[in-house]
């Protein structure tokens, strides 16, 4: 229908990209811009360097956090790492919002945690460690927060096969109904 | 089949070889109390099925048709629910309105539990009585694996008129049942 | 006769706690003998869902609050992952079920972006007409339930029967009450009936007033005053930092609102303003969603009033059907219809994060798509998730009769918080 939205809308995150480029270029790992967004790949090392700027930098000043969450890549070992640990951040004060992404692999899911620098991170943090299993260090209780806390596995994962219960068709009942609970001719009256 | 589809499976017990007329289990055993105690009984079951007073047991979007069922337009205290328990020990039947994660089914037999007997379940829409849209890790498909269920009520909300019709199927149980304390 | 003992320490095997509730899957920190462990468990009825706090209280005091969550994971965000975008819809009615159609625009906008698609104006308007009445529905629902929490009951009546008529409108256009999926990708389901004008014209004419009775019965109440003048309060500073937004975030003064900072589906259109509180007690939080109210109702009459004619739905035949005779003629519509139906569509690889102003606060969806018809990753930022993790801070040092006035005032879903 016309022009397409994303042609008239500002690009978001580039005031975030811009400042850890300018201030910390050893934190960013490289830039990218897709759908009016621009995302800032930092490195694992230097997040906590990165995050306390973005939020105290007066030409930044990201108070808000959003959401913390990963992303599950198996396919792209070893080439590149297998999780993509996403952050977005809000300036109220500017209205923009960035995203840094941190690239974790599969043998050493550990990132250190923010929650010293915005106290929202500290359930989103719990909230990823409990799906995915990425381990945020320095987080003061990483303990599951959504699913029972003996639970085994992180549901999120790709290779987690998540399966309620067989549905019962008339071509599949000999495996996907117990025998007692297949539809019989019951005698007298049912209704 | 009532509105909404509720429906309460009811097989009638029958010996069936010998030539005895037709009679359910609790017709010969009342016809051998004799009518006082018939009467009786059925006196107690109708003070049960006419103030089935629920215990809050809301957990998602169920619970809000629930209350919606509670509240001005769909009155349910009009079929004697009048108030909500919110304490498990004063209530006599309960409403699983919701779906039942993993977390919670043990929180469902617990409350489940704590209720005194007599007491009665109806599982309120198609999460609680099957699992619903969620065949999943983290659902309970059904509570009927965690508490037994007496009505079935189909629906993703179910109506509240569908919901009145669980009640009234439920009042419709409980007079064909025979209170335990009267029986020889 | 014994003489008793002298008072001596209490045995060694009470002091630890053995004695565990059913619900052992926390571990109870004790921070000194004085304080008492109180477990608001799940079924509680002013909990506002499944929600269990963990509170240690000094005599009333609340001293530490821990909530326990999780008790509705419904685990949404893999059933997005198991399904097309399409199916996706009427899962994501079920999250925040107090609002349904928000839940749907979030989505189904993140979906558009992510395929490059605008839907029509009229789409946009009727989508701005549902999500608002959907507004004031939440917002009586939440005014009924807080004030039934602090012992007042008419409300709750006086609400719900106000809210049954948003329900019907609900009603005609899709036939569910609650979780209707009206909004898709691409537009709408269809086009609204002709009573639907009569109905919401109805609803935008009655309800100020309706909503002046609902204030009349509350806000200069002393008892409601008493509640929640000064309780439960939160700065600014504090409110960010947790990430808490919607009336929580603008009832400590902070003047974002997502329709205005961010404008989506044609919100730059309408004219109106986004209240903001003062204090950021509950009583700033009561008063900015009873003006919000009053808001979305003027943003349903101007979106009424300029209801534009044509289709509500794109003609983008990437998501759109094929029209109805050019199924019957052409081979090449029926193939795309079928593969429409079956499979769905196919945006292509990237993701993107599409945030609305639910009545909570900022519902967001990040959307990854590795260019399949199923979403490879979707992520939905809840805002009472976000909400709820400030209500430690909101109510250490309060009573714990307040403890239920804050759970009010954050306005709560468990759907949301759980997922």
């Amino acid at each position: 229908m016309g022009l397409s939205p994303d042609a008239a809308r500002p690009v978001s995150g580039t005031r975030a990209a811009n400042l850890l480029t300018r201030e910390l270029p050893d934190s960013v790992a490289r830039r990218s811009v897709a759908e009016s967004e621009e995302i800032t790949w930092v490195q694992r090392e230097s997040l906590v360097q990165a995050a306390t700027l973005l939020r105290d930098h007066p030409d930044a000043a990201y108070t808000m956090p959003v959401f913390v969450t990963a992303v599950d890549w198996p396919d792209r070992e070893p080439e590149e790492p297998r999780y993509d640990v996403v952050y977005e951040l809000r300036s109220l004060q500017h209205n923009d919002t960035c995203r840094l992404i941190v690239q974790v692999p599969d043998d050493d899911p550990r990132v250190p945690s923010l929650e010293s620098v915005w106290a929202g991170m500290d359930w989103h943090e719990r909230e990823c460690y409990d799906l995915l299993g990425i381990v945020f260090e320095g987080h003061h209780d990483l303990r599951r927060i959504l699913l029972p806390l003996d639970w085994e596995g992180h549901p999120l994962r790709k290779d987690y096969v998540s399966f309620g219960e067989p549905i019962a068709f008339t071509h599949n009942l000999e495996w996907a109904l117990p025998e007692a609970e297949r539809p019989r001719d019951l005698p007298g009256e049912t209704r | 089949m009532g509105l909404n589809g509720t429906r309460v499976l009811r097989a009638s017990s029958d010996a069936g070889t010998v030539a005895l007329p037709r009679t359910g289990v609790w017709e010969r055993e009342a016809a051998r109390a004799g009518i006082i105690t018939t009467t009786l009984e059925n006196l107690v079951q109708w003070g049960r099925y006419s103030s089935l007073w629920p215990t809050q047991f809301g957990l998602a979007c169920c619970a809000i048709e629930m209350m919606a069922t509670a509240s001005s337009r769909y009155d349910l205290s009009r079929f004697g629910a009048e108030v909500f328990r919110s304490s498990p020990r004063q209530a006599d039947v309960m409403i699983v309105a919701g779906r039942v994660s993993q977390k919670m089914g043990p929180v469902l037999r617990q409350i489940y539990d704590q209720m005194p007997e007599p007491k009665w379940v109806i599982s309120m829409g198609a999460c609680a009585s099957s699992g619903g849209m969620f065949n999943n890790y983290a659902i309970i498909q059904g509570v009927d694996k965690v508490v037994p269920v007496d009505v079935y009520l189909p629906g993703c909300p179910p109506r509240p008129e569908g919901l009145i019709d669980a009640v009234i199927k439920l009042q419709k149980k409980i007079a064909g049942e025979r209170p335990a304390s009267l029986r020889g | 006769m014994t003489t008793l003992p002298p008072l001596q320490q209490p045995p060694e095997h009470l002091d630890a706690h053995e004695e565990r509730s059913g619900l052992d899957n926390v571990d109870i920190v004790q921070l000194d003998d004085s304080t008492m462990e109180l477990n608001m468990g799940p079924q509680h009825p002013s909990t506002h869902g499944v929600l269990r706090l963990l509170l240690e209280l000094d005599g009333e005091v609340v001293k530490v609050c821990r909530p326990d969550i999780g008790y509705l994971h419904t685990g949404f965000e893999k059933d997005y992952e198991r399904h097309n975008y399409q199916q996706c819809i009427p899962y994501t009615d079920r999250m925040d079920y107090l609002s349904p159609p928000f839940n749907n625009l979030g989505f189904a906008l993140a979906a558009e972006r992510l395929l490059g698609i605008e839907v029509p104006p009229r789409a946009q308007a009727l989508r701005v007409i549902l999500c608002e009445l959907t507004r004031v529905a939440s917002h009586l629902l939440w005014y009924g339930t807080t004030a039934l929490d602090l012992g007042a009951t008419t409300p709750f009546l006086y609400a719900w029967r106000d809210r049954e008529r948003i329900l019907d409108i609900n009603e005609l256009i899709s036939g569910v009450r609650m979780h209707t999926s009206f909004i898709r990708v691409g537009g709408m389901v269809a086009d609204v009936p002709d009573e639907f004008y009569s109905l919401v014209a109805d609803v935008v004419e009655t309800f100020p007033r309706r909503i002046d009775e609902h204030e009349l019965l509350l806000t200069k109440n002393p008892i409601f005053r008493e509640r929640t003048i000064g309780l439960g309060v939160i700065s600014a500073e504090d409110a960010m930092a947790y990430g808490a937004s919607g009336p929580v975030l603008r009832g400590s003064g902070v003047p974002y609102d997502l329709r205005k900072a961010k404008p989506y589906s044609g919100y730059e259109q309408y004219e109106f303003d986004v209240p903001i509180g003062g204090n950021g007690d509950i009583y700033d939080r009561y008063l900015v969603r009873m003006q919000e109210m009053r808001e979305s109702l003027q943003i349903v009459k101007q979106a009424l009033d300029t209801l534009p004619g044509g289709p509500v739905n794109t003609s983008d035949r990437r998501v759109a059907m094929p029209p109805r005779n050019e199924i019957n003629t052409s081979m090449e519509s029926l193939i795309h219809h079928f593969k429409l139906v079956t499979e769905g569509f196919r945006p292509p690889p990237g993701q993107v994060y599409q945030a609305v102003e639910s009545p909570r606060g900022e519902l967001g969806f990040y959307l990854v798509s590795d260019g399949s018809n199923r979403p490879y990753r979707c992520k939905v930022r809840a805002p009472s998730f976000s909400n709820l993790s400030s209500l430690p801070h909101m109510v250490k040092g309060e009573l714990i009769a307040d403890v239920v006035a804050v759970i009010g005032s954050i306005d709560i879903i468990l759907g949301d918080v759980d997922r």
